[in-house]
């Protein structure tokens, strides 16, 4: 179970930790003061309010020992940023997510270390021109993969000895054989960009690339256990 | 007779669509400033009224030839016929007949023909006393041989320009708005005169100045100073006529100033107006366009985003900062409350508006412009933000079509990344087109060859797409499974190869945009847009 800590009380971080509080994750609210930590706590939520400067608050909370990712919520892209630069320095396999309110922090919070940057209001942005200009496309999306439809995406790596290796994508057919769309193919050797499954070239899969799927929660637990299944065996 | 007559003419005529139909016609030709023919005829005028004054000027040391002669007389028809239509456009004279008709009608006093017609003339009169229907009569008259005399008259042509001169119609605009100022200002400068005449006169004469025998010597002598133009052709000879022209040169400096600053603060005043119709004639040249209410950090977004798929839009704010901003960029840009209704009545939401994007940072306002924007085009596709998620409701119930929680979405876009980074990043990169490749919706049009067509024969892997699934609210295809329902239709997920498609489903593909592109060619249809 991943082990998630939320700093900084704000709208995101309640929408954050709702969002998360049905998945299997385990979830703590850091505030940074005791007022931040008991709103939290009535709304059911475990917290705790630390001064995030002191980095052995840091690690008693248990950044660099249990805790997988964090989220910087506070208000002030500077306390963002000391926070991102303070956990990377006790963690360098944390998972970082940080919100920025002015876009030009978003280059210091990267160079601090974090893994990905939220701008609410270039998400924002962008959905409204999605509704506009895609909008049955951005329709279907949230109501069946980000919504409550048992449709979902997935990505699913190809584990050492697979029987996917050196298979081509052409030749998969997820589609009639696993109720699945490939949408593509990530080769981490050539970067995190997504080979469409109707490229121009063959792809042919090795070790370590990660399909991207879409399909119900049955089709695609099932393939990944054939996939584990058959790698096993 | 002639009353009955009269009143059936009337009704005649407001009962006619071809009469109506060619009243618009000339109204879309001559006055109608939205109209594009106008622009056109104007263009037209200005180059008769041009070539009527170089004639003018070739006349004068040139005798004209017969074919001058008949170009000038086409010209001078063509005005004394656009006098006449506008004369005849001014009002509806069957109109004024049945309005005086129901009158009679309704008092059961008889209807008396001469008043009837006393009435059209007295609307008709009235156009002809209005300022530019004067110039256009000067610029006609001149021309009648008789009254050859008035032939100087012919410069008042010139004058017709401000009919099609919108510049030229701003500064008499400006003199009008400022007509108190000014008249003041004429009033002091009559006194400044008068005083000054007199006063020129009264100490030249007696000193034996020979440059001024009469009042209209020193009356020519002061305003020539007053102007500070200054010939120098009458001097003052006397101790007293210097020290008036003196005052005269300080106080003709004074009122020049005086002048200046009227025009220069009745320019400032209607700057902001000027701006504004510039940029209602430039959205008057699209066909289709977006207005953004708000130019905030998601409008700005939204038009980065709109300008990049070369989409017009219109952005409305109330921020002076925001509107300066916008403009920066090469944006069409107002600076006004979005939720007035004549402000989004002037930025078309009646004409070529397809969708309102109201996203303020303040959901009162949001609901606000919603609500009026429903309220003015109950068809438009309107996207209202909300800040807070109990405000949603209320934007729906305001009129919104969709509305957008930026702290929500972002909320969701973090949550996702948790779980599965590289599929959320790559369903992301799908959706915004990255790597010139995308989902569309194609539409299966009625007569198009997809109809009927299963998605099997299509091969969609030959043609290079995926095809991810069918949206339809087609009642045949209810029994095939993967169906979820998404609003009033259902999403048919990876259908089976004997899904047959029927007009009016949309195909759910993925692929380069070429290759959709492509597949759209091959099987003609409009985008679909809901």
């Amino acid at each position: 179970m991943k082990r998630i800590a939320i700093f900084g009380y704000s709208i995101m971080s309640v929408a954050v930790m709702t969002r998360l509080r049905d998945d299997k994750y385990q979830l703590l609210f850091v505030g940074q003061d005791e007022q931040e930590a008991m709103l939290m706590a009535d709304q059911g939520f475990t917290s705790q309010a630390i001064d995030f400067r002191n980095d052995d608050e840091l690690k008693a909370i248990g950044i660099g020992r249990d805790i997988d990712v964090i989220f910087c919520f506070f208000p002030a892209d500077s306390d963002n940023v000391f926070l991102t630069i303070s956990a990377r320095a006790l963690d360098a396999s944390l998972t970082i997510i940080a919100v920025v309110d002015d876009p030009e922090s978003a280059d210091k919070l990267l160079a601090a270390g974090a893994d990905k940057i939220i701008d609410p209001h270039e998400i924002c942005g962008r959905k409204a021109h999605e509704m506009l200009a895609r909008a049955d496309i951005s329709t279907i999306l949230d109501n069946t993969v980000f919504g409550q439809h048992d449709l979902n995406m997935a990505q699913i790596e190809i584990p050492p000895g697979s029987f996917l290796q050196n298979q081509a994508v052409s030749g998969l057919k997820l589609n009639a054989n696993h109720n699945l769309i490939l949408l593509g193919v990530v080769d981490k050797e050539l970067g995190n960009g997504l080979h469409l499954a109707v490229g121009e070239q063959e792809h042919w899969l090795a070790e370590g690339d990660v399909l991207v799927v879409l399909g119900t929660a049955a089709g695609i637990r099932a393939f990944k256990e054939e996939v584990a299944r058959v790698s096993g065996g | 007779m002639p009353a009955r007559l009269l009143v059936y003419l009337a009704y005649f005529l407001a009962s006619s669509t071809h009469y109506q139909h060619t009243k618009q016609f000339f109204y879309d030709l001559l006055e109608n400033p939205n109209s594009r023919m106008k622009a056109y005829f104007d263009v037209f005028m200005i180059c008769l009224v041009m070539a009527s004054v170089f004639l003018l000027i070739y006349e004068v040391d040139t005798p004209l030839t017969r074919m001058d002669m008949l170009f000038e007389q086409a010209i001078v028809a063509i005005f004394i016929l656009e006098y006449l239509l506008r004369a005849w456009l001014y009002n509806d004279c069957h109109k004024v007949i049945i309005g005086y008709h129901e009158h009679t009608q309704y008092l059961k006093i008889p209807f008396r023909s001469t008043k009837a017609l006393g009435m059209v003339v007295s609307k008709k009169i009235d156009y002809l006393f209005t300022p530019l229907a004067i110039i256009d009569l000067l610029a006609i008259l001149p021309s009648y041989r008789p009254l050859r005399i008035l032939r100087v008259f012919l410069i008042f042509r010139l004058f017709k320009l401000l009919r099609y001169f919108d510049s030229i119609k701003l500064f008499t605009e400006v003199l009008a708005s400022k007509r108190f100022e000014l008249f003041t200002l004429l009033i002091f400068l009559s006194f400044v005169v008068m005083i000054g005449s007199t006063a020129i006169y009264l100490f030249e004469k007696p000193s034996g100045n020979p440059q001024v025998k009469e009042l209209f010597d020193a009356a020519y002598f002061t305003i020539v100073t007053v102007s500070t133009v200054g010939y120098g052709d009458i001097t003052p000879h006397s101790t007293g006529g210097r020290l008036v022209a003196m005052s005269l040169i300080l106080s003709g400096l004074g009122v020049f100033s005086f002048l200046t600053s009227i025009l220069v603060s009745g320019f400032n005043e209607k700057m902001h107006v000027m701006r504004e119709n510039r940029t209602y004639s430039e959205l008057k040249r699209h066909a289709h366009y977006v207005i953004i209410c708000g130019f905030g950090r998601v409008g700005e977004h939204i038009a980065t985003q709109l300008a990049k798929d070369r989409l017009h839009f219109v952005i409305i704010d109330t921020d002076e900062k925001n509107v300066q901003e916008a403009k920066q960029r090469g944006y069409l840009a107002i600076q006004a409350d979005a939720s007035k209704n004549d402000v989004l009545r002037n930025a078309g939401i009646n004409n070529g508006a397809t969708a309102v994007f109201c996203t303020t940072g303040n959901d009162v306002v949001n609901v606000y412009i919603t609500l009026s924007s429903r309220y003015l085009n109950p068809d438009i596709r309107i996207i209202s933000r909300a800040n807070q998620e109990h405000n949603v409701n209320k934007l729906y119930q305001a009129g919104a079509n969709d509305v957008i929680q930026p702290f929500a979405i972002a909320a969701m876009v973090a949550a996702e990344y948790i779980g599965q980074p590289v599929a959320f990043e790559a369903i992301q990169g799908i959706l915004r087109q990255e790597n010139q490749s995308g989902m569309e919706a194609v539409a299966v049009l009625p007569g198009s060859a997809l109809v009927d067509k299963s998605t099997g024969e299509l091969d969609f892997a030959q043609r290079k797409l995926i095809l991810i699934g069918v949206i339809s609210s087609h009642l045949a295809h209810q029994r095939h499974k993967n169906r979820y329902r998404v609003n009033q239709q259902h999403f048919y997920f990876n259908p089976a190869p004997h899904f047959v498609l029927q007009a009016g489903d949309l195909l759910v593909l993925l692929g380069r945009n070429v290759s959709i592109g492509h597949f759209r060619s091959q099987f003609p249809g409009k985008k679909h847009r809901p």
